[in-house]
Parts: C-alpha cells; sequence; structure tokens
C-alpha cells in the first residue's frame, strides 16, 4: 500500500481526516481510533474535517464516525461537502435552433443538434454531431453524427439535399431524376446505408 | 507534362464557366485527352453546377492546399466522359484561404498526370484572380462583343503580360449575327481590332447553352447546338488542328461576311 488509509492534519481551524479506503470501514475505525488516542486530551473542543480521496464513505458509516469522534471531543463539520459523486448522467448535447434561411455558402456547425426554422438552399452546408431537423426545403449539405454517431437523423419538411452525410456514410440523390417529395421525410442509416422514409405521425 | 490554361475574363458572366466545362468536356470527349478543370472562384463555385457535378463534393481545393485530403481524394471523376476530372472549390472559403504559391504547387502536380490543366478564374482581377493566373502557362481570354467587357479583357491582357502570360488567344463569347448585322452589335474584326490577340474561337448566342447549363450537361456534348459545335472547334484547335471559324447564320449576307473576314470557308 503506497499511501496510508488514514492521515490526520492540523489545519489553522481543527484537523482533517484524510481517507483513502483501501481496507474495510471497520480497519479505517480503529485506525482512527488509535491515532487520536495517542493525542489524548489534545483533540478535545476541536474541529474535525472528513475528506474523503478515494472510494466513499457511507451515510450510517459517517453517523458512527461522528460518534466516535465525538467521544473524543470533536466537532465533525459537515460543510462544505464531505465526498463528491460524479454526476450520474453526462450532460445531454444541446440543440442550436436557428430562424433564418440558410444561404449558399453559409455553413452551420455545432457540438449539438441543430434545428433549422427555416430553408436550407443549395451550396450551404450543416454540420452536427447530433441530428439535423429542417422546417423547411433542405437543398444543401447535411451532415449529421459529424461525430460518428451512427444513430443520428435528419429530417426536413422537404428533404431534397444536394448531398447527405450520416456519421461516415455519404448519400447523394440519384442521378438523374428530380424528385420533389411531398411529404416530411426523415434520413437515417439502415446496416451502413442512407435511408429516406415518410416522416408519419402516429 | 500536360500545359495549365487559365480561362479569365476580367468582368462576370461572359461565359467563363460556360467555356471552362464545354472546353474541357470537348478535349476529353473528341481527343481523348486527360483533362482537370479547377474551380479557382472559391466561395462563388459554380463550374461544379455547370457540370452537374455539385452533389459529388466531398473534398475541395481549400482542402487539398491546406492537407486536409489527399489532391486525389478531392479530384471528381466525371462518370459521363472517359479522361475528366473537377477540382471544386470550397463554397465556405473566401479567395484569401489559397495563396498564389500554393495554386502554383497544386497546377504544377496536376500536371504531371494530365494533359491538361483548365483553370477556371474568377471575375475581377483581385486576390482570386492573382490564384488562378499563378499556375498557368497558357491563358484563353472570354469577351463578349459589348464595349465594357472589351475594355475589361483589355485590361486583363495587360495584367497577364506583366506576369509574363504572354500571347493570350481570345474567345468572342454570345454573338448574334442579327445584331452584327444590323450594325447593332460590336464585329469579331472591331473586337479583334483593339484587343490585337489572337482569336482562337466564336461562340454564337444560344439558347441551348441555358439549357445544358441548367441540367449540367455540357452544350459541347449536343450534336444539335451551335455553341457546342463551336467549342467543339476550340476543343480541335487547341490540339493543332486548323479548323476555320464557323460561320454564324445561314443567311448569305453574313456567311459571305465572315468569309470575306477570314478568306475560308466556313462549316467544317
Amino acid at each position: 500500500m503506497s499511501q496510508k488509509t488514514v492521515v490526520i492534519k492540523g489545519t489553522k481551524d481543527g484537523i482533517s481526516i484524510i481517507l483513502r479506503r483501501h481496507s474495510d470501514f471497520n480497519t479505517i475505525k480503529n485506525s482512527i481510533f488509535e491515532k487520536l488516542q495517542k493525542g489524548g486530551e489534545f483533540f478535545r473542543g476541536g474541529q474535525a474535517r472528513l475528506l474523503v480521496k478515494e472510494g466513499y464513505i457511507s451515510q450510517e458509516e459517517m453517523e458512527q464516525l461522528e460518534m466516535m469522534l465525538k467521544e473524543f471531543g470533536l466537532n465533525l463539520k459537515k460543510d462544505p461537502p464531505l465526498y463528491t459523486v460524479p454526476y450520474p448522467n453526462p450532460p445531454q448535447p444541446e440543440t442550436l435552433v436557428l430562424k433564418k434561411t440558410l444561404r449558399s455558402g453559409q455553413r452551420i456547425s455545432y457540438s449539438g443538434n441543430v434545428v433549422i426554422v427555416g430553408d436550407a438552399n443549395p451550396g450551404s452546408e450543416i454540420i452536427a454531431k447530433g441530428d439535423i431537423l429542417v422546417f423547411g426545403a433542405l437543398q444543401g449539405m447535411a451532415h449529421a453524427g459529424a461525430d460518428g454517431d451512427v444513430n443520428s437523423i435528419v429530417a426536413a419538411y422537404r428533404l431534397q439535399p444536394t448531398q447527405l452525410r450520416i456519421a461516415d456514410v455519404i448519400s447523394r440523390p440519384p442521378e438523374g431524376k428530380n424528385i420533389i417529395p411531398q411529404v416530411p421525410e426523415i434520413a437515417r442509416l439502415k446496416d451502413g446505408v442512407i435511408i429516406i422514409e415518410p416522416l408519419c405521425l402516429p | 507534362m500536360g500545359q495549365v490554361i487559365v480561362i479569365t475574363s476580367g468582368k462576370g458572366g461572359v461565359g467563363k464557366t460556360t467555356t471552362t466545362a464545354n472546353i474541357g468536356t470537348g478535349l476529353a470527349l473528341l481527343k481523348h485527352r486527360k483533362v482537370v478543370m479547377i474551380d479557382a472562384d472559391i466561395g462563388l463555385r459554380n463550374l461544379d453546377v455547370v457540370m452537374g457535378l455539385e452533389n459529388r463534393i466531398v473534398y475541395d481545393l481549400v482542402d487539398v492546399v491546406q492537407g486536409v485530403c489527399r489532391l486525389k481524394q478531392a479530384l471528381i471523376r466525371d462518370k459521363r466522359f472517359e479522361n475528366l476530372y473537377l477540382l471544386p472549390a470550397a463554397q465556405t472559403k473566401d479567395k484569401n484561404a489559397v495563396s498564389p504559391e500554393q495554386m502554383k504547387n497544386l497546377c504544377e502536380q496536376l500536371r504531371e498526370d494530365f494533359d491538361y490543366v483548365l483553370v477556371d478564374c474568377p471575375a475581377g482581377i483581385e486576390q482570386g484572380f492573382k490564384n488562378a493566373i499563378a499556375g498557368a502557362d497558357k491563358a484563353i481570354i472570354v469577351t463578349t462583343p459589348e464595349v465594357s467587357a472589351v475594355r475589361d479583357a483589355d485590361r486583363v491582357i495587360g495584367l497577364l503580360e506583366a506576369e509574363g502570360l504572354n500571347e493570350p488567344q481570345l474567345i468572342i463569347n454570345r454573338i448574334r449575327p442579327d445584331m452584327v448585322k444590323r450594325g447593332d452589335m460590336m464585329d469579331i474584326d472591331d473586337i479583334i481590332d483593339i484587343l490585337a490577340i489572337d482569336l482562337l474561337g466564336v461562340i454564337p448566342e444560344d439558347e441551348r447553352i441555358v439549357i445544358s447549363t441548367n441540367r449540367g450537361e455540357p452544350a459541347v456534348a449536343d450534336e444539335n447546338s451551335k455553341a457546342g459545335q463551336a467549342y467543339r472547334n476550340i476543343a480541335r484547335r487547341l490540339e493543332g488542328e486548323n479548323i476555320p471559324i464557323m460561320s454564324l447564320d445561314v443567311e448569305p449576307t453574313l456567311m459571305e461576311r465572315i468569309k470575306m473576314l477570314f478568306g475560308l470557308r466556313s462549316r467544317r
């Protein structure tokens, strides 16, 4: 064990008990007990802080420690928070909403989803790490899931792109046919190929 | 080693892009030459649209210059015409994204693999023009029979000479024989008098050009297009064939007039 499980340090506003939980709680408890006992009456009336550097301490164990510290005349300070837990859900990608016509040569590059309320004209480019929604005619280039997210989609009120890209798959409309869609459509990846379907509402 | 030809005009809208597309296609189609067309009009690209290759662009000229991709990855092969390639411009950047030295290097690289490197120059005489002519060893000037277009062509010829591009060749585009006949339009020899350079070809005004441009199919491949015929002749002349300037109208008076001008029989 390279680092000690329990280290007690004196600070200007009391003592700090630094924990690295490599072993079970009783060992830790005993270790603290031994150290405090060596100090005898020295600690009485003081303040204590608990810093958990590795592992965690449950609420129940915390209460046990608090009781034990009380016996030595130490008051356990509970704020600032004694330990932190990583936030359980990573933040969802944000969505950029643009209410404008995207013209030739204009390029939107965003690290989340992109929603265009308007048209995306030929020669415009939309690049998003997430999904792309166009409430209008999409006639430019659209690249959804630019970071490789194969579950990204491109949907538009009129889906007539010059070129569609989802993750690392590129597709373009069939040669020689100028099909003007009459319904909103959605493009997504299926078995490594971009497919386009009518966007049906249930 | 191929040759690098820049197609320029000074004035906008005279038909540089249409000319580039048609000469490039003509050389590949009729002469089976290996041709690459470079769209140097960064930020206002059109050559891809005129060629009907817009939807196949993945990488562009700026990506190549900045090392984002390899040159071969950015070249779009035209599936309709063997040996015809396009290097598209970027649409979301501007002319300053490329320097004349970089264009020069690019042209040097391309001429290794191609018989013809055609550079479609942007309008104007600023950065884009300087980039486009940087790697060229030959220039084609496009003009229309209008005083303003001829004036700009004259200015550009002077600028080309200053850059060491001597003896450019002239294409007179969108000529209307009926108007020339009435004296309402500049004549071919009026223009030649002012510009004093070699005439490479004369393209009649042709509404099929509008149709073919909108469809993305170069008129040079259209047997029924008069302008297409004129471009086919230009491609042959570039290859060293001696082809007379074609008659612009079936009206005998004009035919005589042109025969008089050039002392040649018309209609190849």
